[in-house]
């Protein structure tokens, strides 16, 4: 046959190419060495799509145990008439159900729609790996090379899915033995490791035993040498009530040996005659029945010693947790000592109850940490309350007398702050009305880090009262003092006004006498007329004087010029002074300020000292009877009067009790001014002393603040000074 | 006034008044006058005793309480010295115990201040009548 050069030329580079593709495939098992199927499938569709210009290619290997089926889909682009993809895997699948070795070699426009060439290649001799599809819409698909191609690839395709498998098995073998040899590793390093632990314990269990024996012996060591050293008398018994142990302290307290009580019946050793009969009985009862009345307790009773005399113990008896029949350790300790004290502190407690009663005090703790506060029973009584009642701040404020509520708890926060020492004194009002007086003296201690006060409360309502009484007792002496000073007066000042009224009643006589004669002596009765005026006047100042000193009721408080009112004083009392031939120096200083004040109370303090001096001297004779009345300013804006005398003085440590009323070193007279003028004058906030002269006497001296505004009169800016109480 | 004491002085009985108060010292000479009588006024005892009326005197009016020496000390102080001058006691005290004190020592009279003139004339008398 004759061949065509154009075409010899064609058929010689097709067939080139099928021999170049027919070693690229015979080349692919080398590329897939040591990859797996997925890798070969890869592979081996890619190199037909190229090969064969395929429109598709698809692979899908069988369900093989152990491995995910596998379909994978090569398709070319553009795909003219191709029906989709997913229709033509679908037909596939349907006409490829069947047994591969029944499968036609070519299908041609098997879904009727298009001119499609597809050639099934079976994987594996029996296509039992799977199968191949290859599928084109060239009709001249597939050409004899190709089907040549396609065959060798299938068949490539099979020797390198098998190896890759073989190789997937392998190395899944190998994983899988690697996993073995590991887990079975750790298991066996996991029983090592108990072993070893076990090991460890048994070591661990058989030093605690060794450490328990040695510890049984040690505690027996310890035991016996407690029993023998213990200060306790420990006895015990078995369940005969007979004696099996006795320790030294035993021996010493009861005056038995152990040896010569051993055996013996406790109850015939150690109980007096009189409670043995009882101790049987709780003994055969607990025996009989298991039940004790003094088992686990601590009791006292009264034991006997070997010589017979009897002493109070306390007494623990618990029973010796063995088997067997029962027995007991009794633990005796000679308590003689411990009672004599109880009942000495019972003594002292009911003293300090009884003295608590008694002065009305009651004391009391107070923990500032934790407001825990303890009371006396006298407290409770105080503020009757409840002895049961737990004391709380809440609790004491419900008797504080409200009007002091405020302050007592101002008082309590400050201590509970500075921790200062407390001094108080304060109201209560009982649930009946009542009010009571109280002073509260506290101090705090530290004992450890824990801050506590400690103090105590005394009821001080009557001494309250005696105190109003006392101050209403000084008031009344200030009356009689008063009325005193006016009964000596009396004298001086009847004196005073018998003068003139004398010289009155002698010149009018004389004036009449005078008319009367004959001739009358005009001039003369004119003269004596005069004089009478004269001493008219004379006698109604005395009168006015003595009115301003006694007049006046209530006390005022007024401006007083100091000088003006010694001036007066003095002028009064000179008569009587110079009868007693005091010789009077007064010392007035020159623009002495005011001071604010009662001009009648200060008059009167004045003419006390006056008195005082003059009596002072009454029985001087060696010397003259100097008195110097002084004025003067003080540089702390006070004004001070002073009397000095020269009598016969005091002794230095009397001056204190100069002041207190009915002290007097005088054989007569009430000794109450002194007391009083002190009262007036710390009433005008000043002060009264005495003080012993370098020579002979004593000089009394007061002092008292300038008034604010000393250029002024006005009575009703001067200051307040309390009332002396009953003033008349 | 002093003139016509001292020319009556002869004639007239001298009456001595003894009194630190200058009133009774004024009026009493006065009324002594109107009397009839001679009279001097002393402010102190110790006034009269330094005087030269002392022997003179044939009554004297004597104040109790005077400072310096009183009355009851000139009285003592004239006893002493045996000038037994007739006195009477003239005081503006109230004091109840005076009066009998100075009786007791001698004394014509104790008046109380004030006196009416009536009661002095009769205390002066007395004294004049009882040398």
């Amino acid at each position: 046959m004759e061949v065509q050069p154009e075409l010899a030329s064609g058929e010689v580079r097709h067939l080139q190419r099928c021999i170049n593709d027919l070693v690229s495939l015979l080349a692919l098992p080398a590329i897939w060495s040591g990859g797996d199927p997925s890798q070969v499938l890869h592979t081996l569709l890619d190199a037909l799509m190229r090969m064969l210009r395929l429109d598709l290619v698809s692979v899908r290997l069988t369900d093989l145990a152990g491995e995910a089926p596998v379909e994978i889909v090569r398709i070319a682009e553009p795909r003219g008439l191709m029906p989709p993809v997913h229709e033509i895997c679908d037909a596939l699948s349907q006409c490829l159900e069947n047994d591969s070795r029944q499968w036609p070699p070519l299908l041609r426009n098997f879904m009727g729609d298009g001119d499609v060439s597809i050639v099934p290649l079976p994987l594996g001799p029996q296509g039992e790996l799977g199968v191949i599809v290859a599928a084109a819409e060239r009709t001249d698909f597939p050409r004899q090379t190709e089907a040549l191609l396609l065959s060798v690839a299938a068949n490539q395709a099979s020797i390198g899915l098998q190896e890759a498998r073989l190789l997937c098995d392998q190395k899944r073998v190998a994983s899988e033995l690697d996993q073995r040899v590991a887990q079975r590793t750790a298991e066996l390093a996991a029983v090592n490791e108990e072993l070893k632990k076990e090991l460890a314990e048994r070591r661990v269990m058989e030093e605690k035993l060794g450490q328990e024996e040695r510890e049984l012996k040690r505690s027996e060591v310890r035991k016996a040498a407690i029993v023998d050293s213990a200060l306790d008398c420990i006895v015990t018994i078995d369940h005969e009530g007979c004696i099996t142990e006795f320790n030294p302290a035993a021996e010493r307290t009861f005056g038995y040996s152990r040896d010569d009580v051993l055996g013996r019946p406790l109850a015939n050793v150690i109980i007096p005659l009189s409670l043995r009969e009882k101790h049987r009985q709780g003994f055969a009862q607990y025996l009989a029945t298991g039940e004790a009345r003094v088992l686990g307790k601590r009791i006292e009773m009264t034991a006997v010693r070997a010589d017979g005399s009897e002493f109070p113990v306390e007494l623990a008896i618990t029973r010796i947790p063995l088997e067997g029949p029962p027995s007991f350790t009794g633990y005796l300790r000679d308590i003689t000592e411990r009672k004599r004290a109880e009942h000495e502190l019972r003594r002292s407690e009911a003293f300090l109850a009884e003295a608590q009663h008694i002065s009305r005090i009651g004391s009391f703790s107070w923990r500032i940490a934790t407001d825990e506060i303890i009371w006396s029973e006298q407290l409770y009584r105080i503020f009757q309350i409840d002895r049961d009642a737990q004391v709380t701040f809440e609790l004491i404020a419900t008797r504080i007398h409200p009007e002091d509520l405020s302050a007592f708890q101002e008082h309590i926060e400050r201590s509970r702050r500075d921790r200062s020492d407390v001094q108080l004194e304060f109201r209560l009002k009982m649930p009946d009305g009542t009010v009571k007086y109280v002073h509260v003296a506290a101090h705090i201690r530290s004992d450890h880090g824990r801050v506590e006060y400690f103090g105590a409360v005394q009821d001080v309502t009557e001494r309250r009262a005696s105190e109003e009484a006392l101050s209403k007792a000084r008031s009344e002496l200030s009356h009689v003092a008063r009325v005193t000073s006016l009964g000596v007066l009396t004298a001086s000042v009847a004196h005073e006004v018998n003068q003139p009224l004398s010289g009155i009643v002698t010149n009018a006589s004389t004036c009449l006498r005078m008319l009367a004669a004959d001739p009358p002596n005009v001039e003369g009765a004119r003269e004596t007329a005069r004089r009478t005026i004269r001493d008219g006047n004379r006698a109604s100042e005395v009168i006015s004087r003595l009115r301003s000193l006694y007049g006046k009721k209530d006390p005022t408080i007024e401006s007083v010029d100091l000088n003006e009112a010694t001036r007066e004083v003095v002028a009064l009392s000179l008569s009587e002074l110079q009868r007693n031939r005091i010789l009077v120096q007064q010392e007035l200083a020159d623009g002495l300020p005011l001071v604010a004040g009662d001009r009648v109370q200060l008059q009167q303090v004045i003419l006390n000292l006056l008195r005082n001096a003059s009596d002072a001297m009454n029985t001087i004779d060696d010397r003259p009877r100097d008195l110097l009345i002084r004025t003067e300013s003080d540089d702390n804006d006070q004004v001070r009067l002073s009397v000095k005398d020269v009598g016969i003085g005091f002794e230095p440590q009397a001056t204190d009790k100069l002041f207190e009323a009915f002290y007097t070193t005088k054989n007569e007279g009430m000794g109450i001014g002194l007391s009083v003028s002190r009262s007036i004058i710390e009433r005008h906030h000043g002060r009264l002393w005495a003080m012993p002269n370098n020579g002979p006497g004593v000089t009394f001296s007061f002092s008292i603040p300038c008034q604010a505004e000393s250029s002024t009169s006005d009575s009703t800016h001067a200051g307040h000074i309390p009332p002396v109480p009953d003033a008349a | 006034m002093e003139l016509r004491q001292v020319r009556r002085a002869t004639e007239r009985p001298l009456v001595s008044v003894v009194d630190d108060d200058e009133s009774v010292r004024e009026s009493l000479p006065d009324l002594l006058g109107e009397f009839g009588f001679a009279a001097r006024a002393f402010s102190s005892a110790e006034e009269f005793l330094a005087s030269d009326c002392v022997d003179q005197t044939r009554c004297l009016i004597l104040d109790v309480a005077m400072p310096g020496m009183s009355g009851p000390d000139l009285q003592q102080e004239l006893k002493l010295t045996r000038r037994e001058i007739p006195i009477v006691f003239i005081t503006a005290s109230r004091e109840a115990t005076i009066r009998p004190q100075v009786l007791a020592q001698g004394a014509i009279e104790c008046l109380f201040k004030p006196f009416s003139d009536t009661a002095l004339l009769e205390a002066v008398n007395s004294a004049l009548r009882s040398k």
